[in-house]
């Protein structure tokens, strides 16, 4: 009973925030200098006032803020996300269009730097002081302060380049028409380099964030006790260190999962990967003010939306957390 | 001297080829194939009376036609019209049309169709058009194949506006009726007169064409099929070509050094061809509204600080002239006397000292359309610190710099516009005083008003004798490069590369827009 | 804060913290003297494009696209990074030790509708917002600190407002009130004190953060471009890295070594300030 009330007020909490969320998008937007027509315009070559009235009455854009944003939130809560005049297609189309590359990517980098990075984190901890900590751990420190494109153009340039090993633009190969299993290797080869830059960042900090976390719980007493009363050290830390070292990780990889729609731009841009972190881009580019709002809502509705699970994965690992 | 003649025939030029393919290809039915083309951006459609971007051309040039096509010289070619007359005043021109000529959907294409395309759909969607269309009077049907025009007064450049991106036909009777040209359900499928009809369209992966069997030219297009695929990425574009997967890259879709790379893969062409039409000119806007841009000698002295050559070699790797004024050479009337453009930074520094100039920084607006420009921008802050002038780069994307063009608010902007084969089409609009109107980016920005060149500019369009034409324009080009409301840069070449099995892609002067309809393939 | 005092002590001992400080304040020092130790104006084209690096005596990076001296733009560059680095994390500091002292001091529905706003920053990704942010106030130096600030700050929030929770109802803090002391001096001088210490640590690890933030942003274009900056400059070798792979190599190594360093320091001042490792081994 508790956990369903719980989870209601999060969810009424969590509604609220992304009504608010747009709004304060929608006029934040629309600060930016120029707007969808202008831009229509200038790669037009040749426009007059007539052609931009007609383009502005068509967007909608001739209407008061007032009732632009009216309209706006009315179609909101009906998750209708609007009509992308520049693309001619319904934004939440143009989205759902992206939508699997995005996933693909950041769910595999997400999958991936968890298992290797707790799994790398616990050897790390479970060895501290010798030179497999201090590897692990200046590896980890090392691709944590690099700069995500630089490691994707570094990756590009060893791997694709110069040893010709994998593909570095894109997401299949252009123009070869091919299907079922052919495609879906094509596919896969493009997704190493991407994912494994992504993931490497992340990797490095579950790695790091682990090795603290378990290395503080073992100093605990509860620890002590068990050990004092004869468990065996694999059983510790299974069921007892590396439980309640997982808190932070939790929360850091509920951060990461809300991320994992619209966090990858930098990404996507160097690999060419067609997912939404580019869309997001272009559309600010193109002051696509739908498609921008549309894909700011949906990343910040994921957002919310781990966040949620997040408070509730925390109360699996540690009982002892009260909603 | 001839008396001026009454009728112009035009004609294909009788002769080995059948529209630019020779009989022997014909006879040996080189047929088939398809063509892969990058296409970048995406276009966001590719119904060419509403839309008139680079790439929505490039496709929909295959799929609309004009009343007339160019070539090389920008003499006019029968496309949808055969022949034309024009009266001795000059007011009334009639248009002949191409008979047994089919839309995509069958149903046949008329007189009836020529005036609504120009005097209702492209009135209210084509701002191009409409803006040629001023000197209209009336267009009418006189018979089902002939179209009579009516001039208010004469108007020298009118045999230029008729090209399928600038005035393409459109369905009547699909359009006729429609509360709103912009945005109608037949925009998804576009029916033109053209080579290649409309198949299919793959949002951020290709758009598909398929050759018109009915097209109205016998034999041609030889190739099946025409591919347009969507690669945001320059990288992913050049390593798509090499490898196979594209076989045409169009001008501006490939970066430049990349074009000197793939030039020396064996059986690959690179040709600057193709823009003779479109004869783009770039420049640097000087806002001639503010001090010290008000005074010519402080523009002079900036148009001599700059390195043009320098500019040509290491950001445009040589495709690119230093050009000698506002028109760009090939535009008609362009003179070929006038001296290149100059570097002298000793006369500069004096020009300076002459004005008074004390150092006041100014702000620079690149263009926001990839590295070139950027790079460009920055040689030029180079440039000018070296005479002593300030200059500070002003960030801007797309939407920012239409914004600060249309309202004035900068001191100098990069921007290059097409010039359209004729200095009434397409350059008159950046100098005269009645061009003066914020709005657009693309009219006389700088805020230049000279009434000795407005008056020239408009005895030149009302014209018809091209020798006096020709006397007219190139006094107004002494006159302008005398005064240097801006200063120009460079014609810019926008080098396409493509295979050697590809052959005859670029045929006229608006290159891969309607060049694919007498390609084939070996 | 002497040498032998008990966080120098700590903080010595942890030999990656050393090394840290010892590349920080090389970097530091580059960044200060900079115009006087590199030879060319980073945006001067006095060589020929795409030299490679060692064959030109005085070029040790070679050049790029226009000729320029990479080196100097190295130089340069820790400039511009330093100075957007230091500057939002101090502005990120305020908003953030501001907002955090009166929820965690006052608590109540000042605290509930401060953490709610806190969460709306939150929920949209930060690297997203300040893309946003930084395109409507076209790039500047002054529009990229504050959009960093902006996307920092919330984290800073969080963390002074549950220390002072804590400490809040400490006695010490009971005493002062009861001596009547008025609220700004009790947050002031008594509870901000003792937080310090991890608002510290968490500043330096902001500070590489900010590095990294702007240089992505240089990076998509998005830069001052009137400032020679690292993410800039790794930006403008990604056309070109066929041809001139050392444009993004040594601004990006520039970039790993300086947030390498600053999240060593972090590291070293959390051991440094943190009582609790008096005495016991890692």
């Amino acid at each position: 009973m508790k956990r369903t009330q719980f989870m209601v007020k999060r969810v009424l909490q969590g509604l609220i925030a992304i009504l608010l969320i747009a709004t304060v998008n929608f006029m934040l937007v629309r600060a930016a200098p120029g707007d969808p027509v202008s831009v229509m315009a200038g790669e037009a070559g040749a426009s007059d006032a007539q052609f931009v009235a007609q383009l502005r009455a068509q967007f909608g854009l001739d209407k008061p803020i007032t009732t632009q944003l009216a309209t706006y939130l009315g179609k909101v809560v009906q998750l209708d996300l609007g009509y992308s005049y520049r693309q001619q297609q319904p934004v939440l189309k143009l989205i759902l269009d992206r939508l699997p590359a995005t996933l693909l990517l950041t769910g595999s980098a997400f999958v991936l730097s968890l298992i290797f990075g707790i799994t790398l984190g616990a050897l790390s901890a479970r060895k501290a002081g010798t030179w497999v900590d201090s590897a692990i751990s200046l590896v980890a420190l090392v691709f944590y302060a690099t700069p995500l494109y630089w490691l994707a153009l570094m990756a590009v340039l060893v791997f694709t380049v110069q040893l010709d090993w994998l593909p570095g633009f894109g997401f299949s190969t252009v123009g070869s028409g091919a299907t079922g299993l052919a495609l879906a290797w094509d596919i896969a080869q493009h997704l190493v380099l991407p994912v494994l830059t992504l993931a490497l960042f992340y990797m490095a900090v579950y790695a790091r964030m682990t090795r603290a976390a378990m290395l503080e719980v073992a100093q605990m007493d509860f620890v002590k006790t068990a050990r004092a009363k004869g468990v065996k050290p694999g059983r510790i830390l299974r069921a007892h260190v590396l439980r309640n070292a997982l808190l932070p990780v939790v929360t850091l990889a509920g951060i990461q999962a809300g991320g994992l729609i619209g966090g990858a731009v930098l990404t996507e841009t160097v690999f060419a990967w067609p997912g939404l972190g580019r869309l997001m881009f272009d559309a600010l580019l193109q002051r696509d003010y739908s498609l921008l709002l549309g894909t700011f809502l949906v990343t910040a509705a994921m957002a919310v939306l781990f966040n949620l699970i997040t408070d509730l994965v925390y109360t699996l690992v540690d009982p002892r957390i009260e909603l | 001297m001839k008396r001026r003649n009454l009728l112009q025939l035009g004609g294909a030029t009788a002769g080995l080829t059948l529209a630019g393919i020779p009989l022997e290809l014909l006879a040996a039915g080189k047929k088939g194939g398809v063509i892969n083309v990058a296409l970048q951006p995406e276009p966001p459609s590719i119904m060419i009376g509403t839309i008139q971007n680079g790439p929505a051309l490039l496709v929909g040039g295959n799929i609309y036609e004009g009343l007339l096509s160019y070539d090389e010289q920008l003499a006019p070619q029968p496309s949808l019209a055969t022949a034309w007359t024009v009266s001795p005043d000059g007011l009334t021109y009639v248009f002949k049309l191409k008979p047994n000529v089919r839309w995509h959907d069958g149903k046949p294409f008329t007189a009836a169709d020529v005036v609504f395309s120009i005097d209702v759909f492209l009135r209210k969607t084509h701002a191009r058009a409409r803006s040629n269309m001023a000197v209209v009077q009336s267009i009418r049907e006189v018979d089902p194949l002939t179209v009579e025009f009516k001039l208010k007064q004469p108007f020298g450049p009118f045999l230029g506006i008729f090209p399928a991106n600038g005035m393409p036909m459109v369905p009547k009777h699909i359009y006729e009726g429609a509360a709103d040209f912009l945005k109608h359900p037949a925009h998804a499928t576009p029916i033109g007169t053209g080579p290649f009809k409309f198949k299919e369209w793959a949002r951020a992966s290709y758009i598909q064409l398929v050759r018109n069997d009915d097209y109205h030219v016998k034999d041609a297009p030889l190739v099946d099929s025409l591919y347009f695929h969507v690669i945001p990425d320059a990288a992913s574009r050049a390593n798509a070509f090499e490898s196979g997967k594209i076989d045409v890259l169009p001008g501006g879709s490939v970066e430049y050094f990349d074009v000197a790379r793939l030039a020396k893969l064996p059986g690959v062409v690179v040709t600057t061809k193709g823009w003779e039409m479109f004869a783009p000119l770039s420049w640097i806007v000087i806002n001639n509204r503010k001090a010290p841009m008000d005074n010519v000698k402080f523009r002079q002295a900036l148009s001599l600080a700059l390195d043009r050559e320098a500019m040509r070699k290491v950001a445009w790797y040589g495709y690119a002239e230093v050009p000698n004024g506002p028109f760009n050479r090939h535009l008609k009337y362009a003179r070929a006397d006038l001296p290149k453009l100059a570097r002298d930074k000793d006369k500069a520094k004096q020009l300076l000292a002459d004005v008074g100039y004390k150092g006041e920084p100014l702000r620079l607006l690149p263009l926001p359309y990839g590295e070139t420009w950027q790079r460009l921008a920055e040689i030029t802050r180079q440039n000018l610190a070296e005479v002593g002038i300030k200059v500070e780069l002003a960030p801007t994307d797309v939407a920012g710099w239409n914004q600060r063009l249309n309202e004035w608010d900068f001191d100098l902007a990069f921007n290059f516009l097409y010039q359209h084969g004729d200095a009434a089409l397409g350059v008159a609009r950046n100098y005269t005083t009645s061009n003066i109107e914020k709005g657009s980016p693309f009219n006389n920005v700088e805020g230049y008003s000279n009434p000795k060149v407005d008056a020239l500019f408009d005895q030149g369009q009302k014209e018809l004798d091209p020798a006096k034409r020709q006397a007219i324009y190139f006094e107004v080009q002494k006159l302008l490069v005398d005064e240097m409301p801006v200063a120009w840069l460079h014609e810019l070449n926008f080098p396409t590369v493509y295979r050697a099995r590809v052959n005859n892609p670029i045929n006229s002067g608006v290159g891969l827009n309607d060049g694919f309809a007498k390609a084939w393939l070996a | 804060m002497t040498l032998k005092s008990p966080f120098m002590r700590r903080y010595m001992r942890n030999k990656g913290a050393v090394a840290g400080t010892v590349v920080l304040l090389l970097v530091a020092f580059i960044a200060v003297f900079g115009p006087w130790i590199a030879t060319n104006d980073p945006w001067g084209m006095v060589q020929q494009p795409f030299l490679r690096p060692w064959t030109e005596p005085g070029f040790a990076m070679g050049t790029d696209t226009l000729g320029r001296d990479i080196l100097s733009g190295v130089i340069y560059g820790a400039r511009i990074s330093l100075l957007i680095g230091l500057v939002s994390t101090v502005v990120a500091l305020l908003i953030g030790v501001t907002l955090g002292a009166i929820a965690g001091y006052f608590g109540g529905w000042i605290d509930a509708a401060l953490m709610r706003f806190t969460e709306i920053f939150q929920a949209v990704p930060s690297f997203a917002l300040a893309i946003v942010l930084v395109a409507i106030f076209q790039p500047s130096v002054g529009s990229i600190v504050a959009a960093i600030a902006i996307v920092s700050w919330p984290p800073v929030a969080r963390l002074v407002r549950s220390e002072f929770l804590t400490l809040r109802q400490r006695d010490f803090v009971q005493a002062a009130l009861l001596a009547g002391q008025s609220t700004p001096r009790i947050i002031l001088t008594q509870i901000l004190p003792n937080a310090m210490s991890p608002i510290i640590v968490m500043a330096s690890l902001m500070i590489a953060t900010a590095i990294l933030l702007e240089s992505s942003l240089s990076f998509l274009g998005l830069g001052d471009p009137n400032q020679m900056s690292w993410g800039y400059m790794v930006g403008s070798a990604r056309t070109v890295l066929r041809q001139a792979w050392w444009m993004a190599l040594f601004p990006g190594l520039a970039i790993v070594l300086t947030v390498l360093a600053l999240n060593l320091v972090g590291e070293g001042l959390n051991d440094g300030l943190n009582q609790r490792l008096d005495g016991r081994t890692k």
